[in-house]
């Protein structure tokens, strides 16, 4: 197919096939016959066939399709862009933002906002720090350009809150120091969902 | 006692519901006390022990009142007052009372003459529709036959007036479909 | 103790009344849970799952919503007979389930003071033209979405109550004429006959297999369920003759169907599928709860697996197809009754 004939959205001149429907009866004799042999196939029976398997198998727990969603959570994919994360240095347990302010740089809609300050070793310490997640677009820039993997996105996609300030000072994003041990590492923008073998199905390819 | 109770009851209520029929302005208060008013009639024959004839006018009238509505529907907007012309009012209420007094007439006279009397009690044993039945199709068989046929009559002449166009369908006639597809080619 | 009591008495009467009136209701409501597990299970989903355990108390919270809920009516409504609507179609469900005898004639047990020993029919009252009675009660509870739909000033509504009318006008027929086959070979009206003749002969599903299937086609347009659901369908007219109903008069539109359903189902198995009498060793009144749960399933089963049928193919269906077999099967049986007498 050329380029002209793609990009041509006149509907009704291009080359449509119409579908072979059969023949609509004319004479009388023709719609008895075809009233007959629809009631007489059997399909309607193959409808009640389907959904009484399907109740069956569902009643015994396999083909069963609910997740049953405040209790259960599917595994979300690690590319997923929810609410951020501070992470945590693995050894010393500090921090590993080093206020460079990049992120707000690029932060395209503002919504970042960091103050810094030299502490008493001449480092850089980060004294201030909020994401206003009423502006937040998700865009995920700021991780991206962090050069210490030090803002991440993670997979808290439940935002609902009772105030807005919730989720967006430094130590609610920080991870806590008592589960520094479970930190996850951010695995980058091109990961596999953990569940991701499961996901996997043959495609038919008759379409 | 309870049939007397039954009996003024379904007759107050009647009567009630046949004039809200003719007296009111709007179209579904009339063909709902109508509705209503066959019903109850139904009553009177079960009080007097005809249950057959009872139900048939309960299905019958039910049924015919559902097709009135259906008129009603298609001319009338249901929710508002009709307004209605009265050209002589004068006149229709002098017609309307003579034959009302005419009827009552006709209708208590057997009644005061006191020479009425059932043909055909209701026998114990024998069930209401059979005994409908019976005579339904030895005395009064060329009656019921000539209503059958009337109706028959009627029924054909309907569909014939109705039926013309019968097959033609605006919607899912193919070969139209067709045509209108081939004229868009063009 | 002998029975002495009067089988009918006025007490009687009303205590039966009162007994369908709350028995059904109930079922009615528990009907709904049925079909919203029934309906899930048979999609591959739950239903509900967190009211009580497994949803069963899903039903008391949909009941203390629909009690609670405002009741609005809507500004231009014609209001008296937007009042009244709902009313009848349940009143007219519940009268219908007057003549209809759900279970075999009973003694109540020695043992239960008070009651103990007398003997009661079941049916709380046995017309003579029982089917006749059911089936005009039961048109005449269509009054109820024709009346809503007029009357509530919307076009959804009204286009509800034109397909009542439509749907009416057609299933009507297939009804009466399908079961005057059965009727003939009975020789009676009363469904008690009915029960007797199919306990000293087999069932009459066994003579009567096509008025059998007319009969429970013509079921499904009278208790407006899936294939003949036109006047309410959400696809197509949003919610027909119930668009502006809410709170407990919806509620009563809703109790009327389900006990249209039961009413349709107790019918069927009496007239057609024996009835309330003994199979083998299965006691009466447990066949008969299986035969009306099958038919309520079954209702529910074809709502899962069928499509949904247009106005003018019901009238065409019902018309030019089942009418047409019914008045043939009737010939039919006419003639062989002829013969054999």
């Amino acid at each position: 197919m050329s380029l002209e004939q793609f990009k041509d959205r006149n509907v009704g001149v291009q080359n449509y096939r119409q579908l072979d429907l059969p023949q609509s009866p004319t004479t009388a004799m023709c719609k008895v016959k075809q009233v007959a042999k629809r009631s007489l196939k059997g399909e309607l029976f193959v409808g009640l066939g389907v959904t009484v398997r399907e109740m069956v198998s569902t009643l015994f727990g396999k083909g069963l399709h609910t997740t049953q969603y405040p209790f259960e959570k599917l595994p979300i994919s690690p590319r997923y862009r929810a609410i951020h994360e501070m992470l945590r240095l693995l050894e010393s347990g500090n921090y590993r933002c080093i206020g460079c302010g990049l992120c707000e740089k690029i932060c395209i809609s503002n919504c970042i906002s960091m103050e810094t300050r030299y502490d008493e070793n001449q480092r850089k310490e980060v004294s201030a720090y909020t994401i206003n997640f009423g502006r937040c677009i998700f865009c995920g820039y700021c991780a991206e350009v962090c050069p210490e993997l030090a803002i991440v996105h993670g997979g808290r996609y439940e935002t609902a809150s009772e105030q807005r300030a919730s989720f967006s000072l430094f130590e609610d994003m920080l991870t806590p120091i008592d589960q520094l041990s479970l930190q996850q590492e951010y695995q980058g923008f091109g990961a596999v969902s953990p569940n991701a073998d499961d996901n996997i199905k043959k495609t038919p390819l008759a379409y | 006692m309870y049939e007397q109770i039954a009996f003024y009851l379904f007759a107050t209520l009647t009567v009630i519901l046949f004039f809200i029929t003719v007296m009111s302005k709007n179209v579904l208060y009339a063909m709902t006390s109508l509705a209503a008013g066959m019903v109850l009639i139904s009553g009177f024959f079960f009080l007097l022990g005809a249950d057959f004839l009872g139900v048939v006018q309960l299905i019958v009238y039910v049924g015919a009142v559902m097709a009135l509505y259906a008129f009603a529907m298609m001319f009338f907007d249901a929710t508002k007052d009709i307004k209605a012309t009265h050209e002589k009012p004068l006149l229709v209420f002098f017609l309307g009372g003579m034959m009302a007094l005419v009827f009552v007439v006709i209708f208590s006279a057997p009644v005061i003459g006191a020479n009425i009397e059932a043909h055909y009690p209701i026998m114990e044993d024998v069930g209401n529709a059979q005994m409908v039945g019976m005579i339904l199709f030895t005395k009064y068989l060329v009656p019921f036959e000539l209503a059958a046929v009337m109706l028959l009559v009627a029924m054909i002449a309907g569909i014939i007036l109705a039926g013309k166009k019968m097959d033609h369908s605006l919607t899912t006639n193919i070969e139209d479909v067709k045509e209108e597809l081939l004229k868009g080619k063009k | 103790m002998e029975t002495v009591l009067p089988e009918v008495t006025a007490v009687g009467v009303i205590i039966k009344a009162v007994i369908i009136l709350a028995v059904i209701s109930a079922i009615a409501g528990f009907g709904t849970y049925i079909e919203r597990k029934v309906l899930a299970f048979m999609q591959r989903r739950l239903g509900p799952m967190h009211v009580g355990p497994y949803g069963l108390l899903q039903l008391i919270a949909d009941g203390i919503k629909l009690f609670t809920k405002e009741d609005i009516i809507p500004a231009h409504a014609n209001k008296f007979i937007f009042a009244i609507a709902p009313a009848i179609t349940a009143a007219t469900a519940f009268i219908a389930l007057s003549a209809v005898p759900v279970f075999p004639d009973f003694t109540i047990p020695e043992f239960i003071p008070l009651l103990g020993g007398t003997f009661v029919p079941s049916i709380a009252s046995d017309v003579n033209i029982g089917i006749l009675f059911v089936l005009g009660m039961m048109a005449a509870g269509l009054y109820g979405p024709l009346l809503a739909g007029m009357a509530q000033a919307n076009k959804w509504g009204l286009l509800g109550s034109a397909r009542t009318a439509v749907q009416f006008l057609s299933y009507e027929v297939v009804t009466g004429l399908s079961i005057l086959a059965p009727i003939m070979i009975v020789g009676s009206l009363s469904f008690v006959d009915f029960n007797d003749y199919q306990n000293e002969h087999i069932w009459l599903v066994v003579y009567q297999p096509v008025a059998f299937v007319l009969f429970l086609i013509a079921g499904f347009a009278e208790t407006n369920r899936t294939p003949f659901d036109i006047l309410e369908h959400e696809a197509e007219i949003v919610s027909g003759y119930a668009t502006e109903y809410s709170g407990m008069r919806w509620g009563m539109f809703f109790i009327g169907e389900y006990a249209n359903m039961i009413t349709i189902g107790v019918i069927a198995s009496v007239v057609f599928l024996g009835g309330y009498s003994d199979f083998f060793f299965i006691p009466a009144w447990i066949m008969i709860i299986l035969k009306v749960a099958f038919f309520f399933f079954f209702m529910l089963w074809v709502r899962a697996a069928w499509p949904h049928i247009r106005p003018d193919q019901l009238m065409w269906l019902c018309w030019k197809v089942l009418m047409p077999l019914a008045v043939v099967n009737i010939i039919i049986t006419a003639v062989v009754m002829m013969a054999m007498a």
